[in-house]
């Protein structure tokens, strides 16, 4: 078991911060899944609407759900809204 | 104020900053003896969205992300057009009628400049990480959707 800490990003802000997740393999597609558990866990299950339109990033990389992280962290990206 | 900001030393320069961006001084930027047009957008922050009113917009970024996604953005801008240009974005708080985003752009005819600049626009709004957080009159926060990055 790995624990990754997820940093939260626009509306996952409401969250705070950070939040950790416990996965059994670092597959992105394992901390999505850990993640949409915490999300119902933390009560606000509306989050993984969101989820499903948003990325993962470790440092200045995005990764695809069959990427694997190198480290223990990751930023969750929701859509993008700048300008 | 802080400004992060990345440049190939001759064509372009992209950066964040933090609060709303300055809209004079841009056009010395990107000027060029060679360069007849000089084309410039600014985004403002509004007074309304959706049928609500505002009064300020919170602008959180990925600093890296953004950085390196403004950078290819500006690369590829500056392959695909002769211009030279210059890209900022804010971060943080930015208020009706300030600038939270500048972009200008040269080059030796107007169309150049003038396509530069609104590629350079519509791309930064679907690529580049920043999340906008609407702040009402009576201090209500919305956070706006926006476009996935998702491709798988």
């Amino acid at each position: 078991m790995t624990t990754i800490t997820v940093h939260c990003l626009g509306a996952f802000r409401t969250l705070g911060n950070s939040f950790v997740v416990d996965v059994d393999d670092v597959s992105v597609a394992s901390i999505r899944a850990a993640v949409s558990s915490s999300f119902v866990a933390m009560e606000r299950p509306d989050l993984n609407t969101v989820l499903t339109r948003s990325v993962f990033a470790e440092g200045d990389e995005l990764l695809k759900d069959h990427a694997t992280i190198s480290g223990i962290e990751v930023s969750l990206l929701p859509p993008v809204a700048g300008g | 104020m802080d400004l992060f900001a990345r440049n190939d030393g001759e064509h372009y320069v992209c950066g964040l900053i933090d609060g709303p961006c300055q809209m004079e001084g841009l056009g010395p930027l990107v000027q060029d003896a060679a360069h007849g047009a000089i084309a410039q957008f600014f985004g403002v922050v509004r007074n309304h969205n959706e049928g609500l009113s505002a009064e300020a917009v919170d602008y959180d970024v990925h600093p890296e992300l953004a950085l390196k996604t403004l950078d290819e953005l500006c690369q590829e801008l500056c392959t695909n057009y002769p211009v030279k240009l210059v890209m900022i974005h804010s971060r943080g708080l930015v208020r009706v009628g300030e600038a939270s985003v500048v972009i200008a752009a040269s080059s030796a005819h107007r169309k150049d400049a003038l396509d530069a600049v609104s590629e350079a626009i519509d791309q930064l709004k679907i690529r580049v990480p920043i999340w906008k957080k609407e702040i009402g009159p009576d201090d209500e926060l919305r956070w706006l959707d926006g476009h996935s990055l998702r491709k798988d």
